[in-house]
């Protein structure tokens, strides 16, 4: 079975990769029944982490091109994985005594890419709402924590592991304070299991500019004028964060001493104030150059840690956002800029602009059913002017930075998790394959929901 | 902050510049040593493509420049046909007659918008032609209309007289309206089932069998040598008229379906009246019907991957396009939407990874593939001397993620050229920027 | 001094209310006044006066006497009668009254829209006809006539008069088919007086039904197609029915198609109102398949489409609502344009219509405040339309469009006697309207000292 689930992948190959695949093919075939592969009955399961002992097995990728995001690459190495993480990498690596080989030749190893906000195991089936949990009723939502109804097994993870997405943000929206988004590993048996951080952010939410009369999208979303209101919005928050302030204050006072009343507690200002102890930055959607500069200057006056989300018109800000040094994630680049003034091009080009102006940028999918293009909107960004190696960074080191586990993940460096993408090109490119995937030094099976359905139906003879 | 709001109102009429110098080329334009896409006659590494009178004249290798024909260099660029999307909702006003279930009266050629923005957008991606469609609200909807992205040119220019004339169905949750609220007071509409949708549509065709009988008789009797005194014609009726026009073959089917059993049975209908299907839309489980449609001569249009988003679309997958354009269907990658259809090339592209294409065949998927679709493959589709000089240059291969458009061409008129509205927007920043420019004032 | 030391404003007064009292029997009647009006003689002299059909008199006399002009020309020229009423205007200009072709005058505003049709443009008249109908009593449709809707005001024939108007036509704003305009003179506050015309035109809008079929703009081009289809069928199997019932079906009665053959059939006046550049194509297209006889109104995107019309030439009742329509491609890239669009290319539309040689009237439309009707022609004129075209649009074109050129439109004798004068020159800044003549009765708005 597991050997028929690595032939499904090596029939999607490339000829030029072929013998690649087959080593693959034998690997798999070796690790026998720690696998699991697509057509058992599982089907879109997402959960493929070896059991037992696999875990500990020593590999060797050889003959590889690596390109390790931070760090020079090296045109043929070796990279050695050993307890999950990354043992050894270079040219002149040697491979241990006992280690499974997969030879590389004529492939790239990339670190896994890191989707800086995506929908993941929140939302399945976009348009069936009873699978549809990103978005709590109400305005404030401080309270609600995306790992609690992360659906790890969700159809959509296979899909974006098997294009070289290893890790995620996910990411509740709506409201004002949507709730606190999670950052997982994409392989795991239960959600606890695949978080690499449970609090990422404190998700905030500024009105968005869709819909701007005049806009691109003003056919599309229904006319309005483009709203500016995000300053009102952060009074109103100022004045919670106070609160949640006071009552820390006064509920540590009362902690030690007796006498002083018990406040009644707050939901709302408890689940605050990890946010405002600066043990998770703000996750701030905002979208004009207004707002934008209304939010530098919030994060600012409160102390938050920061990154911002969306910031479309972030090109006209570029400047401020840079010297304040908040990172930016970006929307989907599936969208029309929803100013017509910032020009047809402008969420294409606006990574670029930013970028070079010195502010850390990071490409999301903002989705989970299309979680799998993360690559794509780093490349679309790049066809309008972003670096190219920036936009590879976009996509990996970046965003660990961003969340704090750089220490762990974004590049192929000794000493981080070994979680390793073998491509058989550019991994932004659209016609690139992915040939292994490896998360802790795991090897993951890349059968999913496509691969499986489309296996039950090529079985389906032809009696016409 | 003054600067920044001078220099974006300056951008914005700059952005209404182009097509108001389009059509300066007087259809004739010669696009030089680019690699030519030719589609269906190979690749000409350094090539030429000339178009005079809107036509192309000549396509290859040291192409000389009639006198006062433009000459555009596309050295280190991508020559290929103008992109054509076979299923759209751009540039009209209004795209569901909702309020019935049976609509083929409802015309989307009589609504076309040619102000509508989209159009512009759409040629920043390349796309020169698209198919803009009823929407799927009924199990008949109205006729389709084929039109070119003649943005700034009056709506009856862009209608693409040649296309073969369609007739929108649909089926399945859009139709039953599964995922509608019902407003209080309101009563659900017929059909509510896919049973339904099918038995409406037999319904209609039925009665327009009748209609068409009626007339015939009427005719007949009219013409004899003792016409009845009193005889009465039937009543002219828009609906059936158009349905008459499918039995007839005058029209064919469009039909909107996602899955397997819904499609299957509009093949049996099909068969039942005798009218033609040229295609299913978007049609995610396709793949598992990829014989039956190949034995039945019917195409697909359909997205690359966009999914999961409702039911009925929850068992699409990725690798379709590429399964059934390797089962030998006529396949094209599609937006339906606004925002999409700026990078149908990105979606073709897709079909290489999930599907294996190669380069030339992914790149058919929105090029003569829609053609034939639509009927226009004869005028467009590819880059052949006589056919329309529609044409789109991009930075890289289109195949690639890092490729850009940057210019669109319609019968030998620019209406997108990128390397012009950036000049004119650093031009524009210059001036705002200058001390005693446009910056103060705002 | 005083614009006329002998008409005390009590007399004026009495003077509106008499013709109040006395009415006018039907519509065409109403043009001769009935033989019991015995209303004042009047003689206005001194004034400078504008016939819009001939030269100007530039120091004239007018005696109207019964409702008409009896006599007009230079003053010495003109013999005053010695029971006329004297108008002393000197340094006033007399125009002949203003007629807009196309208005909502009197009728209650309707509830605010629940829904707007997708490409129907905000601000056009059109836009309040996506309202939910102010009283079910009157269901829209080809039979409905206006004129029983009409709740007359004396601030709107005020305002309107100030604006220099004196004749409306007064359309329903409600459906499709929304039913037949009147034609008012504006000479009191009653209403069945200043009936001139009743059920004038048909007036269809590309809109949408609520809550029912059809509820696109491509569903709602198809049904008024099939609606004429149908009505002259209907009328076509009446008449074989009248001609020889034998053996035939007795064709059932249905009002609709009752009250809709006869434009269909007779080419009794029909109006489009036409919103944006593609309504003005959309309505040429039904106009030929029915052989309408036609009008566009709204058209205030005409002038992208003068090639169409100048092929297909049909009376236009323009607009003068200068904002650009939702749908235009001058309303959807960006705040800059369209704000520069409504300041300088809408307003020009008539100037290019008149360079066109395009048959237009300019209509008041949906806009019930007649001073900002003025403001908005003086706009286009500013925008190059000449002050003799405007005044041409205002007065002679609407008369001639209406089938009443004969009896309005211009200041000559035998005609009606509705006659504006102004202090200064109406179509520039500031110049104010003095008093109204509206089929001979006297409205007076200033005390104009010299």
């Amino acid at each position: 079975m597991t050997a028929r689930g690595r032939v499904i992948i090596a029939a999607l190959l490339a000829a030029a990769v072929a013998s690649a695949a087959a080593s693959a093919a034998d690997a798999a075939a070796e690790a026998g029944p720690a696998r699991r592969g697509g057509a058992d009955g599982a089907a879109g399961a997402g959960g493929v982490r070896g059991a037992g002992g696999a875990d500990a097995k020593v590999a060797a990728i050889t003959n590889v091109r690596i390109v390790p995001v931070v760090g020079a690459e090296v045109a043929s190495g070796t990279i050695v994985i050993e307890g999950g993480l990354i043992a050894g990498i270079g040219a002149g690596v040697a491979v241990p005594a006992g280690a499974e080989v997969v030879d590389g030749t004529g492939l790239r190893a990339y670190p896994g890419m890191i989707d800086s906000y995506s929908q993941l195991g929140l939302v399945e089936i976009s348009g069936v709402a009873a699978t549809v949990d990103n978005r709590e009723t109400g305005r404030i939502n401080p309270q609600v924590r995306a790992l609690e109804a992360v659906r790890y097994d969700s159809m959509h993870i296979p899909i974006a592991r098997s294009n070289g997405v290893t890790a995620a943000v996910v990411a509740p929206s709506g409201g004002v304070i949507s709730g606190v988004s999670c950052l997982l590993r994409l392989d795991g048996w239960t959600n606890r299991e695949m978080a690499v951080k449970p609090m990422a952010a404190m998700h905030i939410e500024l009105p968005g500019l869709g819909g701007g009369r005049g806009g691109f999208a003003a056919g599309r979303m229904g006319a309005g004028t483009a709203r500016v209101d995000g300053p009102g919005i952060l009074a109103e928050l100022k004045a919670l964060f106070a609160a949640a302030r006071a009552y820390e204050k006064r509920r540590d006072a009362a902690a030690k001493d007796a006498r002083l009343p018990l406040p009644e507690f707050d939901e709302t200002s408890e689940a605050l104030l990890p946010l405002l102890k600066g043990e998770m930055p703000a996750m701030i959607s905002v979208h004009g150059e207004r707002d934008i500069r209304a939010a530098i200057a919030f994060v600012r006056d409160e102390g938050l840690g920061a990154v911002f989300y969306g910031v479309e018109q972030g090109f006209k800000a570029a400047g401020e956002l840079a010297a304040a040094g908040i990172p930016v994630v970006l929307g989907s680049l599936y969208d029309l800029p929803p100013v017509w003034e910032d020009g047809y091009d402008a969420v294409f080009r606006n990574a670029g602009v930013m970028a070079k102006a010195g502010v850390k940028v990071a490409f999301s999918s903002s989705s989970s059913s299309l979680a799998k293009d993360l690559p794509y909107h780093a490349a679309k960004a790049a066809a309008f002017g972003l670096d190219r190696a920036e936009a590879l960074r976009a996509v990996t080191i970046n965003p660990a930075e961003i969340f704090g586990v750089a220490d762990r993940m974004g590049s192929l460096e000794k000493g981080k998790a070994a979680n390793i993408v073998l491509a058989d090109n550019d991994i932004l490119e659209l016609r690139t394959k992915i040939v292994r995937v490896w998360i802790d030094g795991r090897e993951c099976d890349l059968s999913n929901r496509y691969t499986e359905l489309l296996e039950k139906f090529k079985k389906k003879g032809s009696n016409l | 902050m003054k600067k920044t709001v001078a220099l974006v109102a300056l951008v914005a009429l700059a952005a209404i510049l182009p097509p108001a110098a389009a059509f300066a080329d007087g259809g004739s334009i010669l696009v030089k040593n680019g690699t030519v896409l030719t589609v269906t006659k190979g690749v000409i590494p350094r090539g030429d493509v000339l178009v005079v009178g809107g036509v192309i004249k000549a396509v290859g290798e040291n192409v000389a420049a009639p006198p006062g024909v433009r000459v555009v260099d596309a050295a280190g660029r991508y020559v290929l046909p103008g992109i054509i999307d076979s299923h759209t909702h751009i540039a009209l006003a209004g795209t569901n007659e909702g309020a019935d279930a049976i609509t083929p009266e409802a015309d989307v050629g009589s609504v076309i918008n040619a102000d509508d923005t989209a159009i512009l957008t759409a040629l920043s991606g390349g796309v020169t032609m698209v198919h803009t469609m009823h929407g799927s609200a009924n199990p008949i909807g109205g006729a389709n209309v084929v039109i070119k992205t003649k943005w700034g040119r009056p709506s009856e220019e862009l209608v693409v007289t040649e296309a073969l004339p369609t007739l929108k169905f649909a089926l399945g949750e859009n139709v039953k309206q599964s995922n509608r609220a019902l407003q209080p007071g309101q009563a659900q509409r017929y059909p509510a089932t896919r049973m339904g949708a099918n038995a409406i549509i037999r319904r209609e065709f039925e009665r327009a069998r009748n209609y068409m009988a009626q007339w015939d008789r009427y005719r007949k009797a009219a013409a004899a040598k003792n016409p009845a005194a009193n005889l009465v014609p039937p009543r002219k009726d828009l609906r059936l008229e158009v349905l008459a026009e499918m039995l007839r073959g005058e029209r064919v089917a469009r039909c909107h379906s996602y899955q397997a059993t819904e499609s299957l049975e509009f093949m049996e209908l099909a068969k039942e009246f005798g009218f033609k299907i040229q295609c299913f839309e978007h049609m995610w489980e396709g793949y598992k019907i990829a014989d039956e449609l190949r034995a039945a001569g019917i195409g697909i249009s359909v997205f690359a991957d966009f999914w999961a988003y409702k039911m009925e679309a929850a068992e699409g997958i990725a690798e379709m396009a590429g399964y059934c354009h390797n089962k030998g269907i006529l396949v094209s990658i599609n937006s339906d939407s606004g925002e999409r259809i700026r990078r149908l090339f990105n979606d073709a592209a897709k079909t290489m990874k999930y599907g294996g294409l190669s380069e030339d065949e992914a790149l058919r998927l929105v090029t003569i593939n829609p053609a034939i679709q639509l009927g226009v493959d004869r005028i467009v589709g590819s880059l052949e001397v006589g056919k329309q000089g529609d044409i789109a240059v991009f930075s890289e291969h289109p195949m690639s993620a890092y490729t850009r458009c940057d210019m669109t061409i319609i019968e030998g008129d620019v209406y997108f050229d990128r390397d012009a509205l950036v000049k004119e927007r650093e031009e524009s920043a210059a001036k705002a920027a200058a001390p005693g420019g446009e910056g103060g004032v705002s | 001094m005083k614009l006329s030391a002998r008409v005390s404003p009590a007399l004026s007064l009495l003077i509106v209310a008499a013709a109040a009292l006395v009415g006018f029997a039907s519509a065409l009647a109403a043009v001769q006044p009935s033989a019991a009006d015995v209303g004042p003689t009047y003689a206005v002299r001194g004034c400078r006066i504008v016939p819009a059909t001939g030269p100007p008199v530039e120091k004239g006399a007018i005696v109207i006497r019964d409702g008409l002009i009896e006599a007009l020309g230079p003053a010495g020229k003109v013999k005053i009668p010695g029971d006329a009423e004297i108008v002393e205007a000197d340094g006033l200009v007399a125009y002949p009254g203003l007629v807009s072709a196309l208005s909502n005058l009197f009728l209650e505003p309707p509830a605010p829209a629940g829904g707007q049709a997708p490409g129907l443009a905000a601000g056009f008249p059109g836009q309040a006809r996506q309202a939910a109908p102010a009283d079910d009593r009157f269901p829209p449709g080809p039979g409905l006539l206006v004129l029983d809707q009409l709740k007359p005001k004396k601030a709107s024939v005020e305002s309107f008069h100030r604006a220099g108007f004196t004749t409306v036509l007064v359309a329903p704003t409600q459906g499709i088919f929304e039913g037949q305009s009147v034609l008012l003179n504006l000479n009191g506050e009653d209403i069945a007086p200043m009936v001139l015309r009743n059920g004038a035109a048909l007036h269809i809008n590309f809109t949408t039904e609520r809550g029912g079929y059809p509820s696109s703009l491509m569903g709602t081009i198809a049904h008024i197609r099939q609606s004429f289809i149908d009505a002259d069928y209907y009328a076509a199997r009446q008449a074989q029915y009248a001609r020889s019932p034998a053996g035939l079906k007795r064709p059932a009665y249905d009002p609709r198609l009752e009250a809709l053959a006869p434009f269909v059939r007779d080419r009794r006046p029909v109006v489009f109102q036409c919103n944006n550049q593609e309504d003005i194509k959309r309505a040429l297209k039904i106009v030929a398949e029915f052989k309408l006889n036609a009008m566009l109104a709204g058209a205030t995107e005409a002038w992208r489409v003068a090639e169409a019309l100048k092929k297909s030439p049909v009376p236009l009742l323009v607009g003068l609502d200068f904002r650009p329509p939702a749908t235009s491609k001058y309303a959807t890239q960006g705040e800059e344009l369209r704000k520069r669009a409504e300041a300088e290319l809408y307003p020009a539309n008539a100037a290019a219509l008149a360079r066109a040689g395009l048959d237009f009237a300019l209509v008041s439309g949906a806009n019930a405040d007649g001073a900002a009707v003025l403001r908005a022609v003086r706009a286009a004129v500013k925008a190059g339309l000449s002050k003799e075209a405007a005044l041409r649009a205002l007065t002679v074109t609407p008369a001639r469009f209406l089938g009443l050129d004969r009896a309005l439109g211009s200041l000559e004798p035998g005609k009606t006697a509705n006659v504006v004068l102004v202090k200064g020159e109406i179509f520039d800044d500031g110049a104010q309207v003095a008093a109204v003549f509206a089929d001979g009765v006297l409205f007076k708005y200033a005390e104009v000292s010299k």
